[in-house]
């Protein structure tokens, strides 16, 4: 097994889940009803655990502690997708992306429930249940809002055209592709991204939103690279506020 | 008709004069949720989420009731499809005040009876049984439990307008046990300020 290549693995899964965990979080208090909220960031606090369990995973491959990891680096030193790191823009723009990510995280731990890094393999296996829940919640919303009034699904149809290039960029080859293959820890990103396109497709076809031409589009990537758009920065600023004050501060 | 001098009521945007059909509240409906705490327990009712459908009011119900501490399984209905009996208290029980009769209307199907056995408690599910209509169901409910301890008030609802957790989405509760951090007493802060106090003596 090459450490290189699932350290690799392991930051970019657990940066995506936790920018995104924040990202979803700030919804906390101004969702568009009062049971959503509470969705929404029930969900988003079950992201942020997940990549705790993931930056513990690194830990226990020799990386610094977790909260050192989630709260000290630069947005250069973050491997997440640019899809995860935009502005929460009004609920059709979250809910798109929520379902453009949900649907490609559950895959992606699906996929490693076969993994042959044990401890990755058990750890999606044991995030099942909670990742079912996220894409039934994904889909609902948008089979729901993507079928309903003319302003709804003109919105999510604006929505998804944006995001479809960023969310092409959750799938950027890592130059560690073929080891992760051949090791048989990740059955790779070229694989992820066709099971994506799919359900993706299974689930669009059943509202009267259009699906971009993926064909015709540039993925946004460089996330995994480290590269990154003007917004991550001052989201790690606000997140790791606290922790930059008093690293020993318990709450 | 005279604007008011209170904004509130012109936006309520009444009716001026003609005879017109009442607008519905811009509100959704709502919907009965039932938890089961753990497999093989019965199901409670636990409260009312608001939804524009049965399957956003799974979504909402399941985050809404079962957040925190235990939950294998979960099931919504409409507030429309829960039929009520009145209401009794002491040791009269509701059944000796249920007709035996009952309507011939209807196809046999399952119908769900829900127990209130303690006053301001929730109703909690006992069982299933397959009747023409709600009438029917509650009698049949009567012949079995007339002679138990009293039951205060009953529920019955059609098992079809009925939304149940699949078997294969079971597994959405199985890491609850580990959110404690969404309990306020996992904060312990009673202890943390009583600690803080000391210091400052």
């Amino acid at each position: 097994m090459n450490t290189l290549a699932v350290k690799e693995l392991l930051y970019k899964m657990a940066d995506d889940q936790l920018i995104l965990g924040h990202r979803n979080s700030e919804w906390t208090g101004f969702g568009p009803l009062l049971e959503e909220d509470i969705a929404f960031s029930s969900m988003a606090q079950d992201k942020v655990g997940q990549s705790q369990a993931l930056y513990q995973l690194l830990h226990e491959l020799g990386e610094a502690e977790p909260d050192t990891v989630a709260f000290t680096r630069n947005a250069d030193q973050f491997h997440n997708s640019q899809l995860v790191e935009l502005p929460n823009g009004e609920y059709d723009f979250s809910l798109i992306r929520h379902f453009l990510f949900d649907t490609a995280e559950a895959l992606r731990f699906e996929m490693l429930t076969q993994s042959s890094f044990e401890p990755l393999a058990k750890l999606a296996k044991k995030i099942q249940g909670e990742l079912r829940y996220h894409t039934m919640h994904a889909n609902i919303w948008i089979k729901q809002l993507g079928s309903a009034t003319e302003e709804s699904i003109g919105r999510l149809q604006k929505s998804l055209d944006e995001a479809m290039p960023y969310a092409l960029g959750l799938f950027e080859n890592s130059e560690f592709e073929s080891d992760l293959i051949s090791s048989g820890v990740f059955a790779g990103e070229e694989e992820l991204k066709s099971k994506w396109l799919e359900q993706v497709e299974k689930i669009i076809d059943q509202t009267q939103l259009t699906l971009p031409d993926v064909l015709t589009l540039t993925p946004k990537t460089g996330g995994r690279a480290g590269i990154h758009t003007e917004h991550l920065q001052p989201l790690l600023d606000e997140m790791s506020e606290v922790f930059r004050i008093d690293p020993t501060a318990e709450w | 008709m005279n604007k008011s001098l209170d904004p509130r009521v012109n936006r309520l945007d009444l009716p001026q004069g003609e005879l017109t059909p009442k607008v519905p509240l811009d509100q959704f409906g709502t919907f009965e949720v039932f938890v089961q705490l753990k497999e093989g327990k019965g199901y409670r009712h636990e409260g009312s989420v608001h939804a524009p459908n049965i399957d956003m009011a799974f979504l909402f119900a399941k985050e809404q009731f079962s957040r925190r501490l235990m939950c294998a399984g979960i099931f919504v209905a409409e507030t429309r499809n829960v039929f009520v009996t009145g209401f009794t208290e002491d040791k009269d029980s509701i059944y000796n005040h249920i007709s035996d009769d009952f309507p011939e209307d209807g196809e046999i199907e399952n119908y769900e009876v829900f127990h209130l056995n303690k006053r301001g408690k929730q109703h909690e599910h006992i069982g299933s049984v397959p009747s023409k209509n709600h009438q029917h169901a509650l009698a049949q409910a009567k012949g079995e439990f007339i002679d138990g301890p009293p039951v205060f008030n009953i529920w019955v609802i059609k098992t079809a307008d009925i939304l149940f957790t699949e078997e294969e989405d079971m597994i959405m509760w199985n890491t609850l046990h580990e959110k404690k951090f969404r309990d306020a007493s996992d904060y312990k802060a009673a202890d943390k300020i009583k600690a803080f106090k000391e210091r400052q003596q």
